[in-house]
């Protein structure tokens, strides 16, 4: 016989129904007349399972259902409800996903048995918050309480790295990063250990939307406030940002950053040719999916490997260098006065004019040690590309003082890249990925933790072909977790990425989706009734899957407090960190 | 415990028995107490009631018995029977089942019988006899019983103040609103020249009263009027009897024809919906199915009934 529920006036919302086989994963809720549940809410149910006692299993609400019972003609509708003339009855069922069965003895709930809404202690039951590790509140569910995502599946000790699906224009998909992001640094006291000289690396690939972040937002009001603080987190700007841009071309040598609305503390950043062949970045002008295809990346590596040997540093110049034959003698960190007649590499112009000398020069035989055995055609489509990038991406090589990014100036670092053609973008995002990487590569350890945000993924990591910066997210995903570099992925089209990406993502989240993306394979993690949904959800409401609960969850997140645009900055709220 | 036993065969084996005391033989009727002189159709008139309750029944075999006596098997019957009530209340509109209730019932023929065993406490049999040995006879005690069911049900209601259409003629007398509402038409109670009228009855139309069994133990006041007018239908098609208490004023039973004239027409079911069409009424059909339901399933009755006689009965006797 069913139980009765021990506490008359509270959570029983139904009972489970028996007209249909209930099943460790799902089950259907016959609801009270004066109840209801809606999608997203939590369940529990107490089943008698003989030999073993009490289970408890706790599910989720993915789908509501009202029928006439007593109608079986379509137009027994009308005479039920219109004209009264067929007695029928009202009858409310919702679907629940099961989420949890504790103790784990996997049987399905009995049918008839109570069902009470979740809440308190058997709500995080239901979440398992009661065995996350580190369970950070990422937003509210429908009920408005908090919902978790553990950290132990992020930052690497279990799993790593989020991955965040979702059309654009709804603006989702980089609020929730960065949301998420302004968690984690601020809760030190569940993120633990990796609090600590945690740096976030973001790519600003579209507007410039993410060059405010320090700025408070003049829409955020009482309610987004009241919201933060249900997550532990009282709501301000991110405190500490630098904020980095391309330097304007054509300005001659004063440089100055390359963005529209913003100027102040926004610093310019270059490499020089020093740092460009140092650390192989010429690698990173050879990022077309298609170039893998013909034998471009064997010439490249060889030039990389002998500009490596070649260049020497120039007395007074500081990041200028010469190509010089190694039999002459130099060793590295030699500063020489270059010969009369010898070109001194000031940026990537005179640099690939220096290699074309050597490579293809005109009317005369290319040098082997140079170019290997590759054929003259395959020669010259290097040259071709190396133009191309020196056109696109020139201003970003100069010799000078040093002005590569200084990650370690912030908490988080803002690289605006939406000026550069995408030939550029990818060398930024490249360089940028791979000295992240190396750095954590020396020393081997997880801590501390660092966190590299990346929009339009599909576009660096794209399903087909391949490319060194490919190759490297790859090995990101599939080694960043061990070494503590974390990749919040964001994409508008999982499909379009690369698998080997997407895979090791141990947090997956997901924004409105279009619909026939929804259907596919990469969101397999979805539940159909969650598929179906995902067309509609609202910005700032994401799907979150994540390895510790076997079902997604549904969280709305709240309005940011830092500014997105230029028109949303506050100016009137005294900048708290202004003059330090 | 005598040698109970449950037939092999479906309960449902055997020529299904219609019984209808009423129509036991021809019976006197008066066509004159409303219209003495030619007859014309009659409008209805719905004087506006708010409630109507429409009382019906359902009944199965649940499973053949036999009894094994000495000298000759003893054949009896389990069966189970529901009878219930909708009310249609007009003014919200809406419809409600507002009783159901189901009985069991087990008949012996010969005059013998024999507990049965109870399965469960909703499944348990009262036990019942009949004199004769004819097997028929075993059904027409089990439909009188539903039928008896019936009618204190409708009495109930009625008495109750409420306005009762039942299905089947009416077969209790009392002096209250209730109306038997008759689909077949198997007495011809008219003679020929007044029955003429039935062919030009339009929807909503009735005949003038007459009086069946002036002077006997049902004596009725009883109209036919047409629910519906069906294409390619015969004359008779879309028409059905009703009959009151003549215990009733007459005033009052004219009242009545009236008001179901006017009203039933708007529960009749369509052909498309209900092979009964359209004589078997919404609520009714919608009834039957509900206490078809409350029945429980034949398959699980019909098992657990003869999973607890064959305990009961010593092994090894067939």
């Amino acid at each position: 016989m069913p139980s009765q529920p021990a506490n008359p006036n509270d959570p029983a919302v139904g009972r489970v129904l028996g007209t249909e086989h209930t099943s460790t994963s799902e089950f259907r809720v016959l609801l009270e007349e004066d109840e209801y549940l809606q999608l997203d809410d939590l369940v529990v149910v107490r089943t008698e399972v003989p030999k073993r006692g009490e289970v408890r299993t706790y599910g989720v609400v993915t789908e509501s259902e009202a029928i006439f019972e007593g109608a079986s003609f379509e137009s027994d509708t009308r005479r039920i409800a219109g004209e009264g003339t067929m007695p029928g009855a009202k009858v409310r069922s919702a679907r629940v996903a099961v989420t949890r069965v504790d103790p784990e003895i996997w049987v399905s709930p009995d049918p008839g048995e109570i069902v009470e809404r979740a809440t308190g202690i058997e709500r995080d039951r239901a979440l398992y918050v009661d065995e996350m590790g580190r369970p950070l509140p990422v937003g509210v569910g429908r009920d408005g309480s908090p919902m978790f995502v553990d950290l132990d599946f992020f930052d690497g000790r279990k799993g790593g790295h989020m991955s965040i699906s979702g059309i654009s224009g709804v603006a989702t998909k980089t609020s929730f990063a960065l949301f998420f992001l302004r968690l984690l640094s601020s809760r030190p006291d569940i993120l633990g250990e990796g609090a600590a000289n945690l740096r976030i690396l973001v790519f600003n690939v579209k507007g410039e939307d993410l060059l405010w972040l320090d700025k408070p937002n003049r829409y955020f009001d009482d309610a987004a406030r009241e919201q933060w603080q249900r997550l532990g987190v009282e709501p301000a700007p991110f405190p500490s940002v630098s904020f980095w841009a391309p330097p304007r071309t054509h300005s001659g040598d004063v440089v100055l950053p390359d963005t529209g609305g913003r100027q102040d503390n926004v610093a310019a950043f270059t490499w020089t040719p020093r740092e460009f062949i140092d650390d192989g970045l010429l690698r990173f002008l050879f990022t077309d999916a298609n170039d893998s295809r013909n034998q471009i990346p064997f010439i490249e590596e060889r030039v990389r490997a002998q500009l490596r040997r070649y260049a020497v540093d120039v007395a007074g110049e500081p990041g200028a260098v010469v190509l010089r034959d190694p039999v002459e003698g130099h060793r590295p960190g030699d500063q020489v006065t270059p010969h009369p007649g010898e070109t001194v590499i000031r940026d990537l112009r005179g640099l690939v004019d220096q290699l074309e000398e050597f490579v293809d020069p005109e009317d005369a035989e290319p040098e082997r040690r140079w170019t290997g055995r590759t054929q003259a055609g395959t020669v010259s489509a290097f040259m071709r590309r190396l133009q191309a990038a020196t056109h696109r991406l020139g201003h970003l090589v100069r010799a000078g003082e040093s002005r590569r990014i200084d990650r370690a100036a912030a908490q988080v670092s803002v690289v605006a890249i939406q000026s550069l053609h995408d030939l550029g973008q990818r060398f930024v995002v490249g360089a940028l990925l791979a000295e992240t990487f190396a750095e954590k590569e020396r020393t081997g350890q997880r801590l501390p933790l660092s966190v590299v945000v990346l929009d339009e993924l599909n576009k660096y990591a794209p399903r087909e072909g391949s490319s060194p910066l490919k190759e490297m997210l790859i090995d990101i995903a599939q080694r960043g977790r061990s070494l503590g570099v974390l990749l919040v992925g964001a994409q508008q089209t999982a499909s379009r990425v690369a698998p080997e990406v997407m895979e090791n993502a141990a947090i997956k989240v997901a924004g409105r989706l279009d619909a026939a993306e929804a259907e596919r394979a990469e969101y397999g993690w979805m539940l159909p009734s969650t598929r179906a949904r995902a067309r509609l959800l609202k910005p700032g409401t994401m799907v979150i899957s994540q390895p510790a609960i076997p079902v997604p969850l549904v969280v709305d997140f709240p309005f940011p407090p830092w500014a997105t645009r230029k028109e949303e900055v506050d100016s009137t709220q005294a900048d708290p960190f202004e003059g330090i | 415990m005598a040698n109970l036993h449950v037939e092999s065969w479906s309960p449902d084996y055997g020529s299904p028995y219609e019984s209808d005391a009423a129509l036991a033989e021809p019976e006197r009727v008066d066509e004159t107490v409303e219209v003495p002189g030619k007859w014309e159709p009659i409008s209805g008139v719905d004087d506006g009631i708010s409630e109507v309750a429409f009382v019906d029944g359902v009944r199965r075999v649940d499973a053949r018995l036999t009894l094994d006596e000495p000298g000759s098997p003893v054949p009896g019957l389990c069966g189970s029977y529901a009878v219930g009530a909708v009310l249609w209340n007009r003014s919200i509109p809406r419809s409600e089942v507002i009783e159901a209730r189901v009985s069991r019932l087990a008949v012996f023929a010969a005059g013998k019988g024999a507990p049965i065993p109870v399965v469960s406490p909703e499944l348990s049999y009262r036990s019942e006899s009949v004199p004769d040995s004819d097997p028929a006879a075993l059904i027409t005690r089990f439909h009188g019983a539903m039928r008896r069911a019936e009618g204190e049900l409708s009495e109930e209601l009625a008495m109750a103040g409420r306005f009762v259409v039942s299905d089947g003629p009416i077969n209790t007398m009392a002096a209250t609103d209730k109306v038997g509402f008759i689909k077949s038409h198997r007495a011809p109670y008219l003679s020929a020249e007044r029955s003429a009228v039935i062919a030009r009855l339009g929807v909503a139309e009735r005949t003038p009263l007459f009086l069946i069994g002036r002077g006997g133990t049902y004596e009725r006041y009883s109209w036919y009027f047409r629910i519906a007018q069906l294409a390619g239908g015969h004359s008779w098609t879309g028409v059905v009897r009703g009959e009151v208490s003549a215990g009733l004023e007459k005033s009052r039973a004219l009242t009545i024809a009236a008001r179901t004239t006017a009203i039933i027409p708007a529960v009749a079911s369509e052909s498309h919906i209900d092979p009964r069409a359209p004589q078997n009424l919404v609520p009714i059909a919608a009834l039957e199915r509900e206490l078809r339901r409350r029945l429980g399933d034949p398959g699980y009755v019909y098992r657990a009934l003869r999973s607890a006689i064959m305990r009961t009965t010593p092994a090894g006797v067939t």
